[in-house]
């Protein structure tokens, strides 16, 4: 006789019920243009056709479950082990099984909710600073391509390529700069200097890589706060800053607060 | 008279003539036997459209509320756990339907009938299954547990498990188009899978009884007869069965392993990692980090590391596509699954030692 109890019922339909929640969530931000706040843009038609199938099985599994396979061992995860740590007498793992497996299930609510309820974001400027925004570390595929054609398309990656390269002001003469990009503090100077900062993206956001030009502008925390998207013209100069260590930034002729864009990501 | 006592002849006399619906009656629990079923089903169904038709509503409807309501820290840490399941999510689907494939629609013999019986040709041969098989490290442990319950020895099994995110096309491509030739990176990333494959394989066929390497939900599972004695289904529903269960044991998993995976990376400033990257030892030791904290797929992540070849010496970058496609930190939450701990930990050390030791040569060599 079939008796309801809530854990069986997520037993059994938890693996379902999180495929229908991934599968809307892609669905919607893939309708929205927004997958690719998650994914590089390569994968999107590889990721909605598996996401389709996935969501078209889930109604199978829907449509078509007879009762009764459920017996010890398959639907009923829990019961077989219960059973054999009676058996065996070993009461303290299955406590502590059941407090993880509590836990896990705590974790896995709370990141399903998250699919579902929060609004699709981009990384902040508080990963640019844990990732490295502003070392001498290299860690972008541009590094030994430069941009090519005129400088005044050159994005942030590319500016911030050249500016490993080369640190010799002369090279900057005359070039016009037009960057757009979201407000990191410097890390060494951040009253004076921000990071007008992308994210490089080769796979996913898990891997996206901070690339940012720094921009000397004393203040500039009064009417920008971080996180903000801007976009930039000037042109290079030597670095006033003492406390920063870069040696060229760049003099901002207009600073103009816009939208974040439908692609925040560079690939 | 008749029309005028229906209610006294259904109570008292229900073998009177005068009571053409009788029938109706007695049907009823038949009918629950012959039609419940399906109508429950379709309820199911079409309980389970309006679950999707409320989840668009309210995504749709939660998508106006303005971004930052969360701290910096705290939404980066969700949007890298999203970013972890979204990636990982179709290839988990494409291992649950491969793995239908090969339990439900394969011939029961069809592995039996043509792998050498030798141990060590019939694991090498395994070994490189994943050629036609080609998922990554997050569908492959749906796969690899299909392959057990369809009577691979768990020691098989596992050497499937461990080779085939490496030693498989999409992996092969990506790397080559990442890569090419050059410092050996490609040559070394496959021959390295495929000789830690075929060792743990080795190592765990010594086990005496390689069952007592499973969970017991899953060992459990695995002794299950494989069709149902008294009711038989049908080969779509079977796949429907086996794919309810398998989604319930494998999303919870992959759901925990993103959230930690998240989470590290959230915490742990990664340019703690980058300045190691031109010791010879250290950078290998980093990138293997880098590899656990990561957990991308094996099919993306030579992407991935594409990068830090400017700054880390060949060898780290060899060590981070041997380690990562089997040991991360979401890949020990799904192999949790299905391996007790202590399995989990030999498999760590095991691949970790060959990973260095690959790297350190390559960087000798290199």
């Amino acid at each position: 006789m079939p008796r309801f109890s809530l854990a069986a019922l997520s037993a059994r339909w938890r693996g379902v019920a999180l495929t229908l929640i991934i599968g809307v969530t892609t669905l919607w931000l893939a309708a929205a243009g927004q997958l690719v706040l998650y994914i590089h843009p390569r994968y999107v038609v590889f990721t909605v056709v598996l996401t389709v199938i996935g969501m078209a099985l889930a109604l199978l599994a829907l449509a078509l479950s007879p009762d009764g396979d459920d017996e010890p061992g398959h639907g009923g995860e829990d019961a077989p082990a219960a059973q054999h740590d009676a058996a065996a007498g070993a009461e303290a793992p299955s406590r502590r099984s059941r407090i993880l497996g509590t836990g896990g299930l705590v974790v896995t609510a709370a990141v399903a909710a998250s699919l579902v309820v929060l609004p699709p974001a981009t990384l902040t400027s508080a990963t640019a600073g844990t990732r490295g925004l502003g070392t001498a570390v290299v860690t972008t595929s541009g590094g030994d391509a430069p941009a090519t054609g005129p400088t005044s398309t050159y994005t942030v990656l590319d500016w911030a390529t050249r500016l490993r390269q080369s640190t010799d002001i002369g090279t900057y003469e005359n070039q016009s700069v037009d960057v757009t990009g979201f407000v990191s503090p410097s890390p060494d100077d951040p009253d004076n200097s921000f990071f007008v900062t992308r994210f490089v993206v080769t796979c996913c956001a898990v891997d996206a890589q901070p690339v940012g030009v720094p921009v000397y502008d004393p203040g500039w925390s009064k009417d920008l706060k971080k996180n903000q998207w801007v976009r930039i013209r000037g042109s290079f100069a030597t670095n006033p800053s003492t406390a920063s260590s870069a040696p060229i930034t760049l003099a901002p002729r207009t600073l103009t607060k816009i939208a974040q864009p439908r692609d925040p990501y560079l690939y | 008279m008749t029309t005028t006592l229906p209610a006294a002849h259904e109570h008292g006399a229900p073998r009177d003539p005068g009571a053409p619906r009788d029938p109706g009656g007695p049907r009823d629990p038949g009918a629950q036997h012959a039609h419940g079923p399906r109508r429950a089903s379709r309820r199911l169904l079409v309980a389970g459209l309006i679950v999707v038709a409320a989840l668009a509503l309210v995504r749709i409807t939660t998508a106006t509320l303005p971004a930052g309501i969360l701290p910096d820290h705290l939404q980066d840490f969700v949007t890298l756990t999203l970013s972890v399941i979204v990636e990982s999510m179709p290839f988990v689907l494409l291992g649950i339907v491969l793995s239908i494939v090969v339990q439900v629609w394969l011939p029961a013999g069809f592995f039996a009938a043509w792998l050498p019986r030798n141990p060590t040709a019939r694991r090498a041969v395994i070994s490189l299954l994943g050629v036609f098989l080609p998922v990554c490290e997050c569908g492959n442990v749906p796969l690899a547990r299909g392959l057990v319950v369809k009577g691979f020895s768990v020691s098989d099994s596992m050497t499937f498990l461990i080779a085939a995110p490496i030693v498989n096309p999409i992996t092969i491509i990506t790397t080559y188009q990442a890569f090419g030739w050059s410092d050996g990176i490609l040559v070394s990333r496959v021959l390295g899978g495929f000789v830690v494959a075929n060792l743990l394989g080795w190592l765990y066929a010594k086990q005496r009884d390689e069952r007592s390497l499973l969970t017991r939900q899953f060992d459990a599972e695995c002794r299950i007869p494989e069709t149902p004695h008294d009711h038989p289904h049908s080969r779509l529903t079977s796949s429907a069965v086996l794919f309810r269960r398998e989604m319930s044991t494998m999303l919870p998993a992959l759901f925990v392993g993103a959230a930690i995976a998240g989470g590290v990376q959230t915490l742990v400033p990664r340019s703690v990692l980058l300045t190691l990257g031109s010791n010879p030892l250290w950078s290998i030791l980093a990138m293997m980090a880098l590899a656990f904290v990561i957990s991308i797929c094996s099919n993306v992540d030579a992407f991935f590391v594409l990068p830090f070849a400017s700054t880390f010496l060949p060898g780290s970058i060899v060590a981070f596509l041997v380690f990562g496609p089997i040991v991360d930190i979401k890949m020990l939450t799904l192999l949790r699954t299905t391996y007790r701990p202590v399995v989990l930990v030999q498999i760590s050390l095991v691949v970790a030692l060959v990973a260095a030791a690959l790297g350190l040569a390559v960087n000798a060599l290199a």
